[in-house]
């Protein structure tokens, strides 16, 4: 019996009187390897069978930066400011948005996707949307590749503030997974919720500076755009990149309003979980 | 004796049936709900598991028996944590791998190899497990030429021995096993049942639910066994396995000495036999929605010219849900005498999940009148057949009558 002698027997209690919401971190962390493997199974079934591969992760933002770049830089004249080329601006605010975007869209419907499994085995609910939201973050580091290669093209250097891009990566990563949990969790119980998604994420584009600069926006617009968690963090991130300065304020709120939406999406998910295997 | 590796006490599990509970509500629903605050009533609630308690010792193989919607699934559920009870406490002790099916997370566009590592880690697996075992389970699923093979371009066949391969070769202090012996071909079934002995002789404490009783006298050495959620009994597979077949009824009753029947007597409805559709077997229940033959023995004392048959299937209360005759049917018999039977092939069942009787009549067309009737005999219990859980709730309340018909709708809504 190799595997059976342990020294210390792990009890696995169940009580319909227990307390729900509290998170077992050291069971998430047994689970880890699961996380894994579900990343490493979305990035590969996503374009298996395809022509183009990987190089699609390529295309989606090069060709979303042309068109934003045509429409809005050279149809409706809108400019970055700052003496930065459109094309960077816009470029550094997609990849940002595409991560919190795709993160919130596949997390959101992830529970509804994994329907199957969660009715058939046990294994902390968590790791769906977490996972699923993990492997947009492999698209975001090949976008970010693009941007590197963008800007040695068009010659700016970055500023020493460079080094905080991973971490506001990272915040939007969580930002995304607060409201991502939120809307998996009601996303079983109401299915408005599916329809919701798209419209939702298509009016938090135009609400964040990915397309303008905030500058372009009159005083009293500005202050309400600051209250949308993901202007602080784009804004940053492209002070980080090109030097134009970090809106600290702002992303002091960003951090905030990340961490409120991380602790409750996690207590609300944690309540509803023992339903999904039934409502799915 | 040490201590127990499973402790299971006054387990409930409560499912709310009707549309506001069960299912997906729309943000509609439950803003109308704070308003409309309705308290679920008795019939709209199905107990799948109504407080169960049992123990189990390490090493010991606990087979679960009881018929579709007894709440088998049910708690293996519970147990496996795939679903919260409603009531009630469990202890298990150890790592915990359950299999309610083979395949789980099988992925159709993934190769085979790649299979092993995902169904393995979602099964509970750690990578180096997998690794360690990979041989093992390509050698145990025959599929060595197919393993960088689509999966979705796997035969059935293959594509269950590489699941039942991945879960043999877990190994975990309690297993929890649905069904799964019940794919694949019997060479096969024969080799997952020896894996699944050795494994249960290895120390380790199985859970096992089947329909195939034999399986279950041969790998457990305790069983309970389940009717409408509770435990009726808790002992050795050989005593439980007897008691089930007692209570699952016979599939042929004596009428004969019915005294409660009216007619002339010119004839005699001896008994009733319940038979699958090509009268090779005996039937002891049948399945929703599926044609099955239900056998009139009778005796005639004289010659009766052109008779008629007629069987109808009652409700618990007696009252008629369908009627069967025969010459209506197009066939008729010149005459009867001394022994014989009629069969009524009943070709599209719309009975509901239910117990259900018989009625059943010789007419004596020329003497216009009954030769024999008996009312309230035998038996008809309509199982479940593959209907999932979620439909098989809403087709077991009450309001719901006796008879299912398959119903198209169209809706307009007036703007």
């Amino acid at each position: 019996m190799p595997d059976s002698v342990a020294v210390t027997m792990r009890w696995t209690e169940i009580d319909a009187e227990a307390p729900a919401g509290r998170v077992d971190l050291a069971e998430l962390w047994r689970y880890r390897e699961l996380v894994q493997i579900l990343v490493w199974r979305d990035l590969k079934v996503r374009y298996r069978q395809t022509l183009l591969g990987v190089t699609w992760v390529l295309i989606q933002p090069l060709l979303t930066t042309l068109i934003f770049t045509f429409l809005f830089n050279r149809v409706a004249h809108i400019q970055a400011g700052g003496g930065i080329p459109y094309v960077l601006f816009v470029l550094a605010g997609i990849t940002l948005w595409n991560l919190f975007s795709s993160g919130v869209q596949s997390a959101g419907n992830s529970l509804i996707s994994s329907a199957h499994v969660i009715s058939k085995v046990y294994f902390p609910r968590l790791i769906i949307p977490a996972a699923a939201l993990l492997s947009g973050l492999a698209d975001v580091v090949v976008t970010a590749c693009l941007l590197i290669v963008l800007m040695f093209w068009y010659g700016v250097a970055p500023p020493l503030a460079v080094v905080l891009a991973p971490v506001l990566v990272a915040i939007c990563y969580f930002l995304a997974l607060g409201g991502g949990l939120w809307l998996a969790a009601l996303n079983v119980e109401y299915r408005d919720v599916r329809v919701l998604i798209p419209f939702l994420l298509q009016f938090g584009m135009y609400v964040t500076p990915v397309v303008y600069p905030l500058t372009a926006l009159p005083d009293r617009f500005r202050r309400v755009a600051y209250l949308n968690p993901m202007t602080g963090v784009v804004e940053a991130f492209r002070g980080a990149l090109f030097g134009t300065g970090v809106p600290w304020g702002a992303l002091i709120w960003s951090m905030a309003v990340t961490v409120l939406l991380m602790i409750s999406g996690i207590a609300y998910f944690r309540k509803k979980e023992g339903i999904f295997a039934d409502m799915l | 004796m040490a201590q127990p590796v499973i402790e299971v006490e006054h387990l409930s599990k409560r499912y709310v049936l009707g549309t506001r509970e069960f299912g997906y509500k729309t943000l509609r629903d439950a803003l109308t709900g704070v308003f409309r605050k309705t308290p679920a009533s008795d019939e709209d609630e199905l107990w799948a598991l109504r407080d169960v308690s049992f123990q189990l010792h390490e090493g010991e193989a606990l087979g679960i028996i009881g018929r579709n919607g007894s709440g088998k699934s049910t708690l293996l559920k519970i147990l496996s944590r795939i679903t919260h009870p409603t009531t009630g406490r469990a202890r298990l002790r150890g790592r915990v791998a359950s299999l309610l099916e083979v395949g789980t997370g099988f992925h159709p566009e993934l190769t085979g190899r790649e299979n092993v590592y995902l169904n393995g880690a979602i099964l509970g697996m750690s990578q180096h497990e997998i690794r360690r075992n990979f041989d093992q389970i390509v050698a145990f699923a025959e599929i060595e030429q197919f393993l960088d093979t689509p999966v979705k371009r796997y035969s059935s066949g293959m594509y269950v021995r590489l699941a039942f391969a991945v879960a043999a070769h877990l190994t975990p202090e309690i297993l929890i096993v649905d069904e799964v012996l019940a794919v694949g071909d019997t060479e096969f079934q024969r080799r997952c049942l020896g894996r699944m002995h050795e494994v249960a002789t290895s120390g380790r404490t199985v859970l096992y639910v089947s329909h195939n009783l034999w399986s279950v006298e041969q790998l457990c050495n305790r069983a309970i066994l389940l009717s409408s959620g509770r435990l009726v009994r808790f002992g050795k597979p050989s005593e439980i396995i007897a008691e089930y077949s007692d209570r699952r009824g016979a599939s042929s009753w004596d009428v004969s000495a019915i005294e409660d029947r009216s007619g002339t007597g010119s004839a005699r409805i001896t008994h009733l036999e319940l038979l699958a559709t090509d009268a090779h077997q005996t039937l002891s229940s049948v399945e929703f929605l599926k044609p099955f033959r239900v056998r009139i023995h009778f005796e005639a004392r004289r010659p009766i010219a052109r008779p008629d048959f007629g069987l109808a299937v009652l409700n618990e209360r007696g009252e008629r849900i369908l009627v069967c005759m025969a010459a209506e049917s197009g066939c008729d018999a010149e005459s009867i005498d001394g022994i014989g039977w009629a069969d009524c092939i009943v070709m599209a069942p719309c009975l509901l999940p239910r117990t259900f009787r018989f009625e059943a009549w010789i007419i004596d067309v020329r003497g216009l009148s009954f030769a024999d009737r008996v009312e309230m005999v035998g038996q008809l219990d309509v199982g479940l057949g593959n209907w999932t859980e979620h439909e098989v709730g809403q087709l077991q309340v009450d309001w719901r009558g006796s008879i299912y018909v398959p119903s198209e709708w169209q809706i307009k809504p007036t703007s």
